[in-house]
């Protein structure tokens, strides 16, 4: 068995795009639950095959969903999706109703609260506290979201709280062209060129809907600041893994050590690194034909990929590749098979 | 009309779909084509981990214009430097421009503000394509970054107008974002894999073209498909993974076929690393398959 595969308590699984990060979080999720573990798997835009092999649909959107109980252990699903978290963060969390409405009717929020930068990021981090903090699981397994730009959410915690102590806050709550205050001459000039700059460059109205929404949400920016903190320890903690999952082949070899590299600048606990959908050696009997060439070929290359991670990565142990599937799980039946392949996959 | 004939017509070629797709490689293999017909092609990538280089046996850009072969140059661009730029030329006084650039509240909102990174990428090719005589390329071909969901680059322009009504910002952007919806001299070339998340999202984003700007893509490529297995093969293990695998391969594409009607090419999986030689193989094999 692969070591550390179910090591911690919060098993965060990263890495790129298209690589199967959602489908072996799902399997390794299964895994735990059949060994008799409370355990959450909570994954964003799910492919609706995955989806319909845990047997969840929409309603995970809102609160988890049991995918199965087998004695002690237990499977829950939920699925992400930013801008309905960030609404119930909203609805929860405003001193008062008539401060939610202000804010659920600002135009900066309606445009654009779901496509902002780090948004996604930032509610997979505040699902993670909500969830983390009912104490229902004994081990939640979170998917990310397959950004190849960086590991965005592990900065979210920090860019919430630089931001909600940022000057351009700080500003928006106490503007310079609020003429109810005293300002002395000079600084009337200044913030007046200021002014008309940025409002030359991009538009008044956009300033003064940012800086509304700014306002209205003010109230609740200390439960952010709090919240942040929290999940940054919990990122940190040490019951908490990364699990990596590579593409095969040296193509995808830069992407895997990106994510390691950054996972080791910022000081979080790596686990297992998994390398999935590795191609099977068709051996010297299969023949020559079309389609055993390219296997033959293929088997070579994501072989080459192992050996250039495992020169990259001297000493590492837990290493594994994960072999591509005929066909990607249907259901848990299927689910259970690919965990089971995932653990006793052979590591170095 | 052939699909690649319609493409060439196109100034701006927008290159997108799901990370792991195949859209550098689709980048380089439709530079090839264009500059094969005589056109002066830049590919543009936005990516700081650059592959594009790779994909035609160049040097890496580092930000620079480097030439990949006859009428051919590609460039590797971060948007952030894209802004300052822009800044430094509003902004005429050095001194001032760079002190906007290196604050604080510059940064988060270059961060921050929605869509204006993609509208700066977009921008800088527009303008590229509107230098009049003095133009340094006939077309301009982006591969578009790996995002989660890769319309948000082609709405950014819109979406940063209407925000920023009135502002020079948004002036700028609203013109970007009438050329971008100039079905005449903009496109959006797609990469998939005959896979369901990848089809699923192609799929999406051919919705979302629709609804948002009210276009079509100009073409859809399915790379990477799995050979038709041999008649009679032996039921090894292998013979069967060959065979699921372009069993999947043909399922999938036949969903995307069934939803999209317009030109949908296939690429073979070749038994070749990335490098010039795979792009000029794969760019014989789909000018032999647009008819």
């Amino acid at each position: 068995m692969s070591p550390g595969l179910l090591a911690g308590r919060l098993i965060v699984v990263v890495g790129g795009g298209g690589v199967g990060k959602t489908t072996l979080a799902a399997a390794l999720a299964l895994g735990s639950a059949r060994q008799g573990h409370r355990t959450l798997v909570m994954t964003i835009d799910p492919s609706q095959r995955l989806k319909d092999a845990l047997g969840v649909a929409q309603e995970a959107r809102d609160e988890p969903v049991r995918v199965m109980a087998e004695g002690p252990g237990f499977l829950d699903a939920a699925l992400l999706d930013a801008k309905r978290t960030f609404d119930r963060l909203i609805r929860n969390y405003a001193p008062d109703p008539d401060s939610a409405r202000r804010i659920f009717s600002n135009r900066f929020y309606q445009d654009m609260a779901g496509s902002l930068s780090g948004i996604l990021e930032y509610m997979a981090m505040e699902r993670l506290f909500e969830v983390q903090a009912s104490g229902r699981y004994e081990r939640i397994i979170l998917d990310t979201p397959p950004t190849r730009q960086a590991l965005d959410f592990l900065q979210a915690p920090e860019r919430m709280m630089n931001l909600v102590d940022s000057q351009a806050i700080r500003f928006a709550l106490d503007p310079w062209w609020d003429d109810a205050r005293p300002k002395n001459l000079a600084f009337r000039i200044v913030a007046k060129g200021a002014m008309e700059l940025s409002d030359r460059l991009i538009g008044r109205r956009f300033l003064l809907d940012v800086v509304e929404f700014i306002r209205a949400f003010a109230p609740l920016f200390d439960g952010f600041r709090s919240r942040a903190e929290e999940v940054r320890v919990l990122l940190k903690a040490e019951g908490t893994r990364f699990l990596l999952v590579a593409g095969p082949g040296p193509d995808r070899v830069p992407d895997a050590m990106f994510f390691l590299r950054k996972l080791k600048e910022t000081g979080h606990r790596l686990g297992p690194v998994l390398v999935n959908q590795v191609h099977p050696d068709p051996g010297p009997a299969a023949g020559d034909d079309e389609g055993v060439a390219l296997l033959r070929y293929l088997a070579d290359r994501d072989q080459r990929g192992l050996a250039l991670l495992r020169s990259l990565l001297p000493g590492r142990k837990g290493i594994a590749a994960v072999g591509l599937e005929p066909v990607p799980p249907t259901d848990l039946l299927t689910l259970g098979q690919l965990y089971e392949k995932m653990a006793s996959a052979r590591t170095t | 009309m052939s699909a690649l004939e319609r493409l060439a017509e196109r100034q701006l070629l927008v290159v997108t779909g799901k990370g792991g797709a195949g859209k550098t490689t689709l980048t380089a293999i439709l530079g090839r084509l264009m500059a094969g017909r005589g056109k002066r092609v830049l590919l543009l990538e936005v990516d700081p981990r650059e592959s594009l280089h790779q994909a035609l046996g160049t040097c890496p850009s580092g930000g620079a214009v480097v030439p990949a072969g006859p009428g051919l140059a590609i460039q590797n661009l971060q948007p952030a430097a894209v802004i300052e730029a822009l800044v430094r030329e509003k902004v005429p006084i050095a001194y001032f421009a760079r002190k906007i650039t290196e604050s604080v509240a510059f940064r988060q909102f270059v961060e921050g503000a929605p869509g204006l990174k993609e509208t700066a990428l977009l921008g800088y090719a527009y303008r590229i394509l509107q230098g009049g005589r003095r133009r340094e390329a006939d077309m301009v071909i982006v591969d578009a970054p790996a995002t989660g969901h890769s319309a948000t680059m082609l709405a950014a322009p819109g979406l940063l107008a209407q925000a920023s009504q009135g502002g020079q910002l948004g002036d700028m952007a609203a013109e970007l974002a009438g050329y971008l919806a100039d079905g005449s001299r903009c496109g959006v070339a797609l990469a998939t894999l005959a896979e369901e998340m990848p089809v699923q999202e192609t799929l999406e984003l051919i919705e979302l073209l629709r609804v948002q700007q009210g276009t079509r893509p100009v073409l859809v490529v399915a790379n990477g498909m799995y050979p038709v297995p041999p008649a009679g093969a032996a039921p090894t293990p292998c013979a069967r993974l060959l065979a699921a695998r372009r069993r999947l391969n043909e399922a999938e594409l036949a969903r995307l076929a069934a939803a999209w009607d317009g030109p949908l090419l296939e690429l073979p999986l070749l038994p070749m690393d990335r490098g010039p030689a795979l792009a000029q193989a794969l760019a014989g094999l789909l000018a032999g398959v647009d008819r």
